[in-house]
């Protein structure tokens, strides 16, 4: 058997390879020139011509195979079809492929009958595998025994319980559990108690409204009204909290009576306005009032086995009224958490997400005891088993991220010594007594690390733990490692400059003079004592070096030559005194970066800059290239920025001016124009309102000056004097430093944009200084003045590095859920439009496209395989254990054994899927089994066949630098990449932000899509946005950690624009195959 | 014009009549126009000295300025009553009715053009946590009066916006958006505004928001009046029903009445849940005896803000009271 099987194997190579010295050429040519769709219709016209040719329907069946096209099943079974009895060993490969494919496309029936066939031809299934096919997908209602009855509707208990409606049931009582440990109660005003909070109070209130009503509705569990008059009727609008006005007939309304109970009936979805239309109309009334039947982990009773009546005692009444019992239903391993109060669960917590060199270093045993008993500390509470949310943030960051090199030890950047000088000096301030006693003999890196370990058991913030990790993501990527002089000044200077640091990341090219010159141009800038000046001069710098990063991460800026802009930026800010100099070293900027790019000089700037940032479109791509362009240049519009060409036209005309010419009046005029359409939507406010806008006060001066600017009148009165005459074009400067922060803005404005569009002050409202005492210039940009009177529209703070993120933060509440009661997941969603609009794909082929969609196929097929070879199962759940906890991961063998695929499929993400693919493809064992459903398959035989003849572009690092997504807390960067780490959960101190930006299935399944739709890789730019912005309006989670609420979305909105887009495609193929 | 018609028609179903540009070319080798043209919708209500709405006026009653500019009224309307071409100053004798498009393509008798689309925004912030069933009592008596030609919209928000029910006159599914709103959190009340504005503006016809708040907004991104001059852009009058008491958030009261007055909307500030259906009632009573007046605007170097003034001609004029936006931006 074990022949035969190697033996089709080969035959199907050989079969596809012999038929493509004839046709399949030309297919692959349209394939790799990026027509796939013309490929597919090649193919599709050589099977029909040849419906008995197995070359012609197998070369067809693959292709759709490749690229999960609907079609592919049916071409498979006329491929089968096509061979004869004769040919049985090639019949069974092919119906094992058909049944694999149906098993993925979830129809097990079909997959039995494909398999049937299999053994038909020779091919073995263990009985195991077909009795489970055979079997009916387990659903509805568990085992009664072990389950509780809600009374009521099942979604109005979810409403009031703030539980998701896409829940499944056995996922419904740990997510109340949850909701109850974290909104459920609160400290008691008067007592060291607890007390219910609001929620619970309501959710209590209404469980007994909802038993009144099942009362009511009795055995049949209905509730029927039989007409308005009707004695049922009192009966009902009573319980509810209404009664009638006017009595019965035409003018029946329903009106509140009782506004706690009507607040549970609206609130819960009761459907009132049918019932007062059947009042109204003195019509019948029915509603089924059936309860839902929940399983409950253990069964009930184990829950209530403390009450002194179990048999009166409800599970639902019990959980709702102890706060310690749904801690523990939340799964809290109460022994664990005793022993030493949650330390050593914490630090399995952070380890168990580990993988490979660092799991190696981190789990040897006389390390693990050493960093374990440093994280626990002689004295253990409080620990971080009492928040709600995991206080191991800092442990999971640590572990997660520190580099381990081939040799097995930590990368220590610039070495031990200024690390040891940051404890021992404490430059920053005294850390700990303990550890500056220790740090004078350390001698080996595992020594700092064990420091590291030790503050993260701290409850303050861990500013070493920060400033390593920030320093080392600068670091990590450098072919030439910085100098311990570097090191130590960025240790040093971390406080004020540490978020500037990203940008170091995001260029590992960087040399360390630049840095150090730009670490000194930030602190002379910050010295400017005019505050105006410093203002703009910080703004256009910070706007410049932005626009550097952008050029440098779209590679218009090649990574080797990204060091000599950016300190010629440095180097003319460094020397800016006064307002003429800076405008001069802002248009030296932007001729700096333009021919840093490669750009010509004749070139329109303006125009130039918006083609530079919308990014480098190849000629088939032009016209979604140009819609880009087009966005970008109407955002610009909409704040009434003033062009580049505009100011430097002028600049230049005020130069001619101070040599004598005269002053062209029109020129000037179009700027005052433009200059007068800056609208100050608080000219209209009154007094009282305006006394509250203490702060912005610089900003608003901003805003103000440029309104006020009368060019004609300073030339006027320069007249006669050239010096002065020249200083005039410093009036332009706060100008232009909008102009140049305003590309940023555009360049990262989020779906929508309604602040863009809205408010056209939004980018000059920018405060690069800060409020009042409070210096934020060189800080994370963040939100402020948001909430209504605080000022004429809340703005951004801060410097630009955080700007993508900040701004995706303002925009999230101009987002719609579409899901009746879901709110925008506030922490969660920012991170998520920012991998939208951070990664730009006009340099990536369909090549890169294809091959990471084929990994995403194989991932599904070797799920789909691992539940036809029970042999197979645990290497794979083995590969899939490493991304998984091992409840997720039981889930799933318990779903692959039972040979449902699809649904374990469903279960795994995209990034899951893309890993388990790698794990295989990078095993250097083959399981038996599974090597020989893969090796038939064209999806592994194409991934291993691009890899070898497009090196450049199929391989993982291309993939990551392609399809990433950034990861400014993670890694201390904006440039995207995959970190390949397990979703993380919720963190004290992060909250949902480390999770979203752990989440990098996102543009792994759009890019899958867009292959699986034949979309050339360009459009991604476009539509990724589009489509994130629906799944996040779409997202309807239950808690903080919630993300399966994310997958769920994700995949609906992906499959409902496939079902439209495969419309279009087959009208477009039928147009194609008549041409 | 009458290949002109066609497509600013169609545009017209999309765009609200604004904002359209439509080629000329008549027969033989006349050259090819472009005119950027913006219909100027204005909803005017007249009253007397006591209060009372005045019915029955004339396209010939009004006078209409444009940054002092005198305009010809192209569209006139009453009520509920779709618009009508207006005639040298009278309005067109079948016009209405006739299902065919009016001298500038815009279809008159359109059920689009006929009543109002109502867009109430309903705040379920906590703030209004304990007054909710009593305004849903109160929004659901004033949907249950409105005209039959008028659509609804029931839209709520708290931190984020949430569409209930879409523009309908079906006014079981409106009361059926209203009874099912859900209680949110923070109060984002003029994000929840500017977007509510940008669906009305995507409607043909007169449209109006109707928003029942309590303020404070601790949540909004924007200014109010940055949302306001979206909605006198757009020509839509915004309407406020705030259950706080004008006393003690007198900043909130100043900004609703600053905002409603300008886009030719009006405040009330009632507290409890007798004055809420009064105010509704109110605004009820307002929406059946507005004027619709339209007008292409002569030509106005002016790309900024254009000032508008609506006045009454004849004894009308010393009667009667006017109330409209204060005036627009054109499109650029």
């Amino acid at each position: 058997m074990r022949y035969l099987k190697q033996l089709s194997c080969l035959l199907a190579v050989w079969g596809g390879a012999a038929y493509a010295q004839e046709t399949l050429t030309p297919a692959q040519k349209l394939e790799r020139t990026g027509e796939p769709l013309r490929a597919r219709v090649v193919l599709a016209r050589a099977a029909e011509l040849n419906p008995r040719s197995v070359g012609a329907l197998r070369a067809y069946a693959e292709f759709l195979d490749s690229y999960n096209d609907p079609a592919r099943r049916e071409a498979y079974q006329k491929l089968l079809d096509a061979l004869g009895p004769e040919e049985s060993a090639e019949r069974a490969e092919v119906a094992r492929r058909l049944a694999l494919v149906d098993l993925v496309a979830g129809d097990r029936e079909a997959a039995l009958r494909g398999l049937q066939i299999y053994r038909d031809a020779g091919g073995r299934i263990e009985e195991e595998v077909e009795r489970a096919l055979g079997r009916p997908v387990a659903g509805g209602s568990p085992a009664t025994s072990e389950t509780i009855e809600i009374p009521g509707a099942l979604r109005s208990f979810e409403r009031m319980a703030a539980l998701s409606g896409d829940l499944g049931l056995s996922e419904l009582l740990p997510a109340l559990a949850r909701n109850l440990v974290t909104s459920g109660y609160q400290a008691a005003r008067n007592t060291e108690g607890l007390e219910p909070t609001e929620y619970l109070k309501l959710l209590s209130r209404y469980i007994s409204q909802a038993r009144e009503l099942a009362q009511m509705a009795g055995p049949d569990q209905v509730i029927r009204i039989s007409t308005c008059e009707s004695s049922e009727t009192g009966q009902l609008i009573k319980i509810l909290g209404y009664r009638l006005r006017n009595g019965c007939g035409d003018d029946a309304v329903l009106e509140t009576v009782n506004a706690s109970r009507a607040f549970l009936t609206t609130d819960s979805g009761f459907p009132l306005a049918e019932l007062e239309e059947a009042l109204h109309k003195n019509q019948p009334f029915q509603y089924e009032f059936r309860p839902a039947k929940v399983p409950v982990l253990f069964g009930p009773a184990y829950w209530v086995s403390g009450e002194k009546n179990k048999q009166a005692a409800d599970f639902l009444d019990v959980l709702l009224a102890d706060p310690a019992l749904a801690r523990l239903y939340l799964a809290f391993i109460e022994k664990l958490v005793s022993k030493d109060d949650g330390w050593l669960a914490s630090y399995f917590d952070a380890l168990a997400r580990l993988d490979g060199r660092p799991l190696e270093y981190f789990t040897e045993p006389a390390r693990m005891r050493r960093f374990y008993l440093a994280v626990r500390g002689r004295v253990t509470s409080p620990g971080p088993a009492r928040p709600v949310f995991r206080s191991n943030a800092e442990l999971m960051l640590l572990t997660s991220r520190l580099q381990i090199g081939t040799d097995g030890v930590p990368r220590i950047p610039g070495g031990l010594e200024p690390w040891k000088q940051l404890f021992v000096n404490h430059p920053q301030g005294k850390y700990d007594g303990k550890l500056t006693r220790a740090a004078n003999s350390w001698k080996a890196p595992d020594d700092l690390v064990e420091a590291l370990f030790a503050l993260c058991r701290k409850p303050v913030e861990n500013e070493p733990l920060k400033i390593f990790l920030a320093i080392s993501e600068v670091d990590r990527n450098r072919k030439i490692p910085l100098r311990p002089a570097t090191i130590t000044r960025l240790i040093n200077e971390h406080r004020v400059y540490g978020t500037q640091y990203a940008l170091l990341s995001d260029a590992p090219s960087l040399s360390d003079e630049t840095i150090l010159a730009m670490l000194d141009t930030m602190a002379g800038l910050s010295k400017i004592k005019d505050h105006g000046q410093r203002s703009d001069t910080i703004g256009m710098f910070q706007a410049l070096v932005s626009v550097w990063q952008i050029f440098c991460r779209q590679g218009q800026i090649l990574e080797s030559q990204a060091d000599r802009p950016l300190k010629s930026l440095t180097d003319l800010f460094a020397a800016v005194k006064n307002d003429r100099e800076l405008f001069d070293a802002g248009r030296s900027g932007v001729r700096t970066l333009l021919s840093a790019t490669g750009s010509s000089e004749g070139v329109s700037r303006q125009d130039r800059m918006l083609e530079l940032l919308a990014g480098n479109a190849a000629p088939a791509d032009q016209e979604t290239y140009r819609q880009a362009v087009s966005e970008l240049a109407s955002l610009f519009e909409l704040q009434r920025l003033v062009s580049l060409k505009t100011l430097f036209d002028l600049a230049d005309h005020l130069e001619s001016v101070s040599r004598g010419e005269k002053l062209n009046v029109a020129m000037a005029n179009r700027l005052a124009a433009r200059i007068s359409e800056i609208r100050l939507p608080r000219t209209t406010l009154t007094s009282v309102e305006k006394n509250s806008f203490s702060f912005g006060y610089w900003t608003e001066k901003h805003v103000e000056e440029q309104r006020k600017l009368n060019l004609r009148q300073a030339v006027e009165k320069a007249a006669g004097n050239p010096e002065k005459l020249k200083e005039t074009r410093g009036l332009l400067a706060p100008i232009l430093r909008d102009t140049l922060v305003g590309f940023s803005y555009i360049y990262y404005a989020p779906p929508g944009a309604q602040i863009i569009r809205t408010n056209p002050l939004f980018v000059r409202s920018h405060d690069f200084l800060g409020v009042l005492a409070a210096v934020r210039t060189w800080r994370e940009t963040e939100l402020f003045g948001t909430g209504w009177p605080s000022n004429g529209g809340g703005r951004l703070l801060g410097s630009l590095t955080g700007l993508a993120y900040a701004l995706a933060e303002a925009e999230q509440n101009f987002l719609v859920p579409t899901q009746r009661q879901a709110l925008i997941w506030g922490d969660l969603v920012p991170q998520i439009i920012l991998s939208a609009k951070v990664p730009r794909w006009w340099q990536v082929s369909a090549v890169e496209q294809h091959w990471l969609a084929l990994h995403l196929r194989l991932g599904e097929e070797l799920l789909a395989g691992a539940a036809l070879e029970p042999k197979a199962r645990e290497r794979i759940l083995e590969i899939l254990g490493r991304q998984m906890t091992p409840a997720r991961r039981f889930r799933i063998a318990t779903l692959l054994a039972a040979g449902q695929a699809r649904a374990a499929i469903e279960l795994s993400t995209p990034s899951e899927l893309y890993l388990l693919a790698r794990g295989h493809l990078d095993a250097a064992w083959r399981p038996e089994g599974l090597a020989q459903a893969v090796c038939r398959g064209p999806v592994e035989r194409e991934i291993r066949r691009l890899a070898q003849a497009e090196p450049s572009r199929a391989n993982p690092a291309r993939i990551s630098e392609a399809f990433g997504s950034p990861h400014p807390t993670l890694a201390n960067s904006y440039r995207p990449e995959l970190l390949n780490l397990p979703t993380f959960p919720t963190l004290m101190g992060y909250s949902s932000r480390v999770l979203a930006e752990s989440w990098e299935s996102n543009n792994l399944y759009w890019a899958t899509l867009a292959d699986e739709l034949y979309l050339p890789p360009a459009q991604l730019n476009l539509l990724v946005p589009q489509w994130t912005q629906k799944v996040v309006e779409r997202i309807f989670a239950t808690h903080l950690e919630d993300w399966p609420a994310v997958l769920r979305s994700l995949r609906w909105i992906g499959d409902d624009y496939r079902q439209k887009a495969r419309r279009q495609l087959l009208d477009e193929v039928k147009a194609a195959a008549l041409n | 014009m009458l290949l002109a018609g066609g497509l600013l028609a169609a545009l017209a179903a999309t765009g609200a009549v604004a904002g359209a540009l439509w080629a000329q070319q008549p027969s033989g080798q006349a050259p090819v126009f472009r005119v950027k043209v913006d219909l100027v919708v204005l909803s005017v209500s007249v009253t007397s000295r006591q209060g009372r709405y005045v019915t029955g006026l004339k396209p010939g009653d009004f006078r209409v300025l444009e940054d002092g500019i005198a305009q010809k009224i192209a569209f006139f309307g009453e009520g509920s009553q779709a618009p009508v071409t207006v005639e040298e100053g009278r309005a067109a004798a079948g016009a209405e009715g006739s299902g065919s498009p009016g001298a500038a393509g815009v279809n008159l008798a359109s059920d689009s053009f006929v009543g109002t689309n109502v867009f109430i925004l309903f705040d379920t912030s906590n703030f209004m946590y304990r007054g909710f069933v009593y305004a849903e009592d109160a929004i659901a008596d004033f949907l249950r009066g409105l005209d039959r030609a008028d659509s609804i919209a029931i839209y709520t928000f708290s931190r984020n916006l949430s569409r209930a029910t879409p523009p309908t006159r079906d006014r079981m599914l409106a009361l059926r958006g209203l009874r099912q709103s859900v209680a949110g959190d923070d109060t984002a009340l003029y994000n929840a505004l500017l977007l509510t504005l940008r669906d009305a503006a995507q409607m043909p016809g007169r449209k109006v928001v109707i928003v029942f708040s309590n303020g404070p907004d601790n949540a909004s991104m924007l200014a109010p009046d940055d949302v306001r001059a979206v909605a006198e852009d757009e020509g839509i009058p915004i309407y406020v029903i705030s259950t706080s008491e004008v006393n003690k958030d007198p900043i909130s009261g100043n900004v609703f009445r600053r905002i409603t007055a300008r886009t030719g909307g009006r405040a009330y500030f009632a507290k409890t849940w007798q004055r809420q259906t009064e105010a509704f009632q109110a605004i009820r009573e307002e929406l059946g005896h507005v004027y619709t007046v339209s007008y292409y605007p002569q030509p106005n170097p002016n790309e900024g803000w254009r000032s508008i003034t609506v006045e009454l001609t004849g004894d009308a004029a010393k009667k009667y009271r006017i109330r409209t936006r204060a005036g627009y931006r054109p499109k650029l």
